[in-house]
């Protein structure tokens, strides 16, 4: 019955091909509109891996604000950090960050580049390409080992392989124990992405002079205790500072947060007028069938003759305006799901490095959730017109 | 235990009523047709016989009185059951042939048994040998619009036949058809008459109901005469005979 009824409707397609498709085309774009929003979405924050530069889950950045008038009593200083350890709960490190310009000697050759700090439990989470990372051995040592980034290593060692060779930086000699992979582009502060990086506590007696550091950062024990520590943080530091001092903190999490606000806000405001668009093709459907149905009065009237009762009839133009959503929202489908993967491609892989998989599933439940609706919200009063039709009437006028 | 009378309408009234006006259709019908026989209702415009005709047919319910088709009570049937009655024991034939422009003669033919829930392949299987029986086997395929009137009328009556129901129900079936295609209906009819086949035609036309058994003659919505007659065969038919029709 049901395939019958599919067969019918498409005969009706077939003879009616140009009201059909403009009808079809009006529901695409709106369910194009949303899939494609859609689509973007999963791919930004699929993307926000690469957006957020490689920071890691598990810790947090305190930079004191500089504009503040007591900007010099509001510095962080290394015996701050220990402080912290010692008395609040949930950090398992604390350490100086920040980055250095320094001229860097290899050979006779000499480079001015910028030098950062990281941990045996690191803050970057760029993979180590080549080589390995700090221990806790280096860290508990000071030890002059240093990691650089892959650009850094080609400028350093043109001739050949980086690991084991070892730069100048000051008095020091530092051996290169790993180079790590080609970083995505983030949006991680530049300031604390360095081209050669030591452990902190190298950096800490080298480059510390004054005790006073840029800023610092914590790992937490227990990642969902993220935000509570922060606050436990920027408490402590204002008890121990005096009461008008700023800081801002920095983390993943926050920063997804902030993301997903402003895509959050975009996605609502171009949601609904992907629904609005909805609700005008809706219509258009509506109004496509209450016209089919005015059109066949007599064609229902022959069949209600024959023998077709209420239901058959209304399962048979319901079968039609079903069919017509489904069209529309299957074409908006592939042009949603083509407009949001070219986005995502050609201009979110650009700015995050990473491409995020196409949500086929969801799109698809998406698409057939909207053709049912469509169905029974504007397809259900015309079928019920056309059980309506009184076969006596209908046959009466030729 | 088939009982030997089909229908059987006891002091049916019909009225229609509008706002301000009650219009009495029917003002109390009683009679009964047996099986078997070939019955043609007569009477000028107005004299009720669509109405009847509407009655019959399960179209519609009458205002007052019982009617009985095949041992039910169809008074008192709701729309859904009417529907189905309509299906089972009726066969439908218009004046204006009603066949579904899109659809070819096979398809128009395998309508009733679609509705009835039979499977495609006995669909066509049926649809086919009532076509083949109508004379059509060569032109199953074509649209309605490919056919001439009486081909179309030939379609529309394998229809009708399709559901092997009770009762044939025609109404001015050759109102559309020069006066040679009205012949060969009528004779159609005539020969489903023999094989047995119980008919109703609705007629102001005197030639076509002398193809009939039986003629009851409506006025002002009461039967006046209720003749058992001697059915002209068509193939008797005095020629020239057929231009007295008014149509």
């Amino acid at each position: 019955m049901i395939s019958v009824h599919v067969r019918e409707a498409l005969t009706v397609f077939r003879a009616n091909r140009v009201r059909t498709a403009l009808t079809t085309m009006s529901l695409a774009v709106g369910v194009a509109t949303v899939i494609a929003i859609q689509t973007m979405g999963a791919g930004l924050s699929g993307a926000m891996g690469g957006v957020l530069g490689g920071l890691s889950d598990n810790s947090f950045i305190v930079v004191p604000n500089t504009q503040q008038s007591n900007f010099l009593r509001a510095s962080l200083r290394v015996r701050d950090l220990a402080v912290m350890m010692r008395t609040l709960p949930n950090i398992a490190a604390a350490a100086p960050t920040g980055a250095i310009s320094r001229l860097v000697e290899v050979d006779h050759h000499r480079l001015r580049l910028a030098i950062t700090s990281d941990g045996d439990q690191r803050f970057f989470t760029t993979p180590i390409a080549v080589g390995r990372s700090f221990t806790a051995d280096d860290v508990n040592a000071a030890a002059h080992v240093a990691l650089l980034t892959s650009k850094t290593a080609q400028r350093l060692f043109a001739d050949g392989p980086a690991v084991g060779r070892s730069i100048r930086i000051g008095v020091h000699r530092y051996v290169v124990i790993g180079v790590a992979a080609p970083a995505k582009t983030g949006m991680a502060p530049n300031v604390i992405v360095g081209d050669v990086t030591i452990p902190w506590s190298t950096y800490e007696r080298e480059f510390i002079a004054d005790g006073r550091i840029f800023a610092a950062r914590f790992v937490v024990a227990d990642t969902r205790l993220t935000a509570q520590t922060e606050s436990a943080v920027l408490e402590a530091l204002r008890i121990r500072k005096g009461e008008r001092v700023e800081y801002r903190t920095f983390d993943r999490q926050g920063a997804a947060r902030t993301i997903d606000g402003i895509y959050g806000a975009q996605t609502l405001v171009v949601g609904m007028i992907g629904a609005l668009s909805l609700v005008v093709a809706g219509v258009g459907i509506l109004n496509i069938m209450l016209v089919s149905v005015a059109e066949r009065t007599r064609e229902v009237g022959i069949r209600r003759a024959i023998g077709a009762t209420r239901m058959q009839i209304l399962a048979q133009f319901f079968t039609e305006a079903l069919l017509l959503a489904a069209f529309g929202c299957a074409i908006g489908l592939v042009v949603g799901l083509g407009i949001g993967a070219l986005v995502n491609t050609f201009a979110l892989v650009l700015i995050s490095g990473v491409s995020a998989p196409i949500p086929w599933l969801q799109a698809v439940v998406l698409a057939g959730a909207f053709a049912t609706v469509l169905a029974l919200l504007f397809g259900t009063f015309p079928a019920y017109c056309a059980t309506r039709v009184d076969p006596i009437e209908a046959l009466r006028h030729d | 235990m088939t009982e030997r009378n089909l229908i059987v309408l006891a002091d049916v009234s019909k009225t229609y009523r509008n706002a301000t006006l009650e219009v009495p259709a029917l003002r109390g019908i009683s009679l009964t047709i047996a099986r078997g026989e070939y019955v043609a209702i007569m009477g000028p415009s107005g004299s009720g016989k669509s109405t009847l005709m509407h009655l019959l047919g399960c179209l519609d319910r009458p205002t007052s009185g019982s009617f009985t088709l095949d041992g039910i009570d169809v008074a008192r049937l709701d729309d859904t059951e009417l529907s189905k009655i309509r299906l089972r024991k009726l066969g439908f034939i218009f004046q204006g042939f009603n066949l579904l422009a899109h659809m070819d003669a096979v398809s128009n033919v395998e309508l009733p048994l679609l509705y009835a829930g039979i499977s495609k392949a006995q669909r066509t299987a049926a649809a086919l040998e009532r076509l083949r029986e109508v004379g059509l086997a060569e032109r199953v395929g074509h649209k309605p619009s490919e056919l001439s009137g009486g081909q179309q009328q030939r379609v529309a009556i394998a229809r009708a036949l399709v559901n092997n129901p009770a009762i044939l129900l025609a109404d001015e079936p050759t109102g559309n058809l020069d006066s040679q295609t009205s012949i060969e209906i009528l004779d159609l009819f005539s020969k489903l008459h023999s094989a047995g086949r119980t008919i109703l035609l609705v007629t102001h036309d005197d030639e076509v109901a002398r193809h009939a058994s039986r003629i009851i003659r409506l006025r002002d919505g009461l039967v006046v005469a209720d003749d058992k007659v001697e059915p002209l065969l068509a193939d008797a038919q005095p020629s020239g005979a057929s231009t007295r029709r008014m149509r």
